[in-house]
């Protein structure tokens, strides 16, 4: 009833898992604490590691004008680090610039963009420097990506020694293999990485089907399984406003039917899933334990889930936690 | 027979027992659209006349047999000490039935598929809020035509007894109820008034939250505030002009302190409120079936709001593995969580035969008491968190005298609101005389309440210890970011 007794089975492995941190400083900081906290051997960041967007910084008349939250706010200069760092807690890439780099930036999306994704590469060069600075040599580190990462972000990962990011790949953790797929079912905000479930489901299998029968495996798929309580979504009209029924927001399973399909057809040991943020939970699924996180990022509060992992590749025990 | 058709309470009767059959063949109907709307379009129409043709040779056949099954109150068997009739057992299954139906209809509609209408569930429970808001107004208008005799007079021919509204204020006098105006009274209702704006401020909060993100706080604090004035203040006047304070205060008390007194008197019930006198005063069927529609309906509102709420509940404490995650676990076929609420009808309806068999006291001082709890943790909590940790209430970018006044503004706040949360504890407990007395059964079930989350928790950690599990503690460990 409260964990399995693991008198007859001996913990080989322990995994950290966060998901969905959207490019907040703070929370990448307590996912790197995780692994002596929680004594993780290996600590994964499923996907979505990316912030949403930039925060123009205006410096005028030795003051800094910005948009955060919705509010107007004017500092002085010399408080610019204090602004920075609270820009970035809430997932957010402040960039100085004065009235007339503003203008020119407001009307050229593509420099825009293109500024975006250099934020979005420097600040993920700077997590990995930072893990390799803090994390114990005997750690692992996997960071793979999800929808709303830029594929370049998958160059920065590949380049760097300490972190790994085995995307469209099996990986092996010892006790069990694992695969990791960040691309999810079409969203109505036309992210970086979306495809129909049909191709979703050839690239599961594609991945999964050159594992040796009865290896044990956990899947990594950033997108959870449709209707498993882990997909709860607010229902978007076209505008992409709530839709409000019966005064309410409505509720819809928005998870992904291959990848459901898949745990029914491989029936791995984990499931590790993300994407949506509210729906926070674990349900098990045939014999697989599929956990969500879930995700608190703009609170600078770090949710994950804790594994552990028999020798024989049977998972022990779970907790999801909030750091 | 031929006097029948002469007589008019004859046919005030037939007119009154058509208007309630059309009133319940719409609830038929409503019914059957909601299961019909499972089905594909095609079969849907054949469901629909299935339905609606076994609806009407069933009603014919009740009808018929009705006046057999209300002969059915001889006892069948003693349960606890109380006798049981055919009639109680039908009452009864029929009942959880329909609460069974309604919590999965509910559920489904919450967990629905995408492709699955849900125009039909969506129009069933719209129909419950507005029947509840054309109540309520109604109730408004009948308390502005009528006068204070009009109400005494109508009361006498509702209870059959010449001189009930006089007879239930001898009756609270003489069981000791205090009657007048109190500060206690006043400061006792605040606990009920914070879960009442609660309620409204959520409400408008989340859709407009999502609508216009960051933007909606203060006006949806402003229009609660000001619907919750309007109603609370605005009824209150008109009751207490028409019906008047004495007699509310003897007749809410009468029926808890003494209710065979009360019963002897009238067959209103006592916890009905204002709806209640609704019914007393309205004149014609139609409106006497809107508030006797009305009132269990808002009964049933606040049971689904428990059913949900405790669900959550559940959910929370497997996810928190203090319970096992089978616990939380989502059906296939219904995509609902049929474990949890299984669990909780079971418990409610448990809870519910306690009640009939023990005392608890007075159960309005016990919510209380409940509430002022509540609202005194909130209190430590909104006093603690700027001194504790100042970091999670801070404004991204505030200039640092701004942030110290900021901090400032909410431990006043908090403060505030803690001073006033002792007071109403206190109020509470040492003014027994205006809610009711707290008996040791109250007490304990007030201590089992606030108290099962911590045990749970106590005995799942150190289960899980001894099992050499993860460490429940770990859940709720702070990370340190540097």
């Amino acid at each position: 009833m409260w964990g399995k007794s693991k008198g007859s089975k001996e913990r080989e492995l322990r995994i950290y898992f966060a998901t969905d941190i959207h490019g907040s400083e703070v929370c990448f900081r307590k996912f790197l604490a995780a692994a002596k906290v929680y004594q993780a051997d290996v600590i994964i960041l499923g996907g979505d590691f990316a912030g949403k967007a930039i925060v123009p910084v205006l410096t005028q008349d030795g003051m800094l004008r910005a948009r955060v939250g919705g509010e107007d706010v004017t500092v002085p200069e010399a408080e610019w680090d204090r602004l920075a760092a609270d820009i970035g807690k809430a997932g957010l890439y402040p960039v100085r610039m004065d009235a007339a780099e503003l203008g020119q930036l407001s009307g050229d999306e593509e420099a825009l963009d293109r500024m975006f994704r250099d934020e979005i590469a420097a600040q993920l060069q700077r997590w990995c420097d930072l893990a390799a600075e803090r994390l114990d040599p005997s750690v692992r580190c996997i960071i793979t990506p999800g929808n709303d990462d830029p594929v370049d972000a998958d160059a920065v990962l590949a380049a760097h020694g300490r972190v790994e990011c085995p995307e469209l790949e099996l990986c092996d953790l010892g006790p069990v293999t694992m695969a990791s797929l960040g691309v999810v079912p079409t969203t109505p905000w036309n992210t970086e990485r979306e495809c129909t479930e049909d191709e979703l489901a050839k690239q599961i299998s594609d991945m999964l089907d050159p594992l040796p029968g009865g290896r044990p495996c956990i899947l990594n798929l950033h997108c959870p399984p449709y209707a498993s309580g882990l997909d709860d979504a607010p229902e978007l009209d076209v505008t992409l406003k709530p839709v409000i029924r019966g005064g309410r927001p409505s509720i819809i399973p928005v998870g992904s039917h291959a990848v459901r399909d898949a745990i029914r057809r491989y029936q791995p040991v984990v499931g590790l899933h993300g994407h949506i943020h509210e729906s926070r939970g674990a349900q098990k699924i045939g014999r697989t334990l599929c956990v969500n996180p879930g995700s608190d990022y703009s609170s600078g509060v770090l949710r994950g889930a804790v594994i552990e992992i028999a020798q024989d590749g049977s998972c022990l025990d779970f907790l999801l936690t909030t750091g | 027979m031929l006097q029948l058709l002469t007589d008019p309470n004859a046919w005030a009767a037939l007119v009154t027992l058509t208007a309630l059959e059309i009133v319940l063949g719409i609830d038929n109907i409503v019914f059957i659209s909601v299961l019909v709307s499972r089905c594909s379009p095609r079969d849907g129409r054949r469901a629909r006349q299935i339905g609606l043709s076994l609806a009407l040779v069933f009603r014919i056949l009740l009808l018929f047999g009705l006046t057999y099954l209300i002969k059915l109150t001889y006892p069948v068997a003693t349960l606890f000490g109380r006798d049981f009739s055919w009639h109680d057992v039908i009452l009864i299954a029929g009942g959880l039935f329909l609460i069974a139906k309604a919590t999965h209809e509910i559920h489904a509609e919450v967990e629905a598929d995408e492709a699955e209408p849900s125009a039909a569930r969506v129009y069933a429970a719209f129909s419950m809020i507005v029947l509840q808001v054309v109540a309520f107004v109604v109730l408004i208008g009948m308390l502005a035509v009528n006068s204070h005799a009009d109400f005494t007079s109508a009361l006498a021919t509702y209870s059959n007894h010449p001189g009930a509204f006089q007879a239930i204020i001898a009756g609270g006098k003489a069981n000791g109820v205090v009657f007048g105006t109190s500060i206690a009274a006043a400061v006792a209702i605040i606990p009920f008034m914070v879960l009442n704006y609660n309620g409204v401020l959520y409400s408008y909060y989340v859709g407009g939250e999502l609508r216009r993100p960051g933007r909606t706080y203060l006006y949806a604090s402003a229009i609660s505030i000001g619907v919750l004035v309007v109603l609370w203040i605005g009824v209150w006047a008109l009751l207490r002009a028409r019906i008047g304070l004495t007699f509310m205060q003897a007749q809410a008390n009468l029926g808890v302190v003494n209710p065979a007194a009360y019963a002897k008197i009238t067959s209103l019930s006592s916890v009905s409120g204002g709806l209640g006198y609704g019914m007393v005063l309205s004149g014609d069927p139609i409106t006497k079936i809107l508030f006797a529609t009305a009132v269990p309906l808002a009964e049933i509102a606040v049971n689904l709001a428990f059913l949900t709420v405790t669900t959550r509940v559940l959910f929370a404490q497997a996810f928190d593995r203090l319970l096992p995650v089978g616990v939380a676990k989502i059906g296939e076929r219904n995509h609902a969580p049929n474990v949890a609420i299984g669990i909780v009808l079971v418990i409610g309806i448990g809870f519910c035969f306690l009640t009939s068999l023990v005392n608890l006291g007075s159960i309005v001082a016990l919510q209380s008491l409940f509430f002022a709890l509540i609202l005194l943790a909130g209190g430590i909590a909104a006093t603690m968190l700027p001194i504790r940790r100042a970091d999670l209430i801070e404004t991204p970018g505030m200039p640092e005298e701004a942030r110290k006044q900021w901090l400032r503004k909410v431990t006043l706040v908090g403060g505030a609101t803690l001073v006033l949360a002792l007071f109403t504890v206190y109020e509470l407990v040492t003014h027994s005389s205006v809610y009711g007395k707290f008996s040791w059964e109250s007490i304990l079930t007030l201590v089992i309440v606030l108290g099962a989350g911590p045990v749970i928790y106590l005995i799942a950690r150190t289960v899980r210890r001894q099992r050499n599990a993860l460490d429940l503690n770990m859940a709720m460990r702070e990370l340190p970011p540097e």
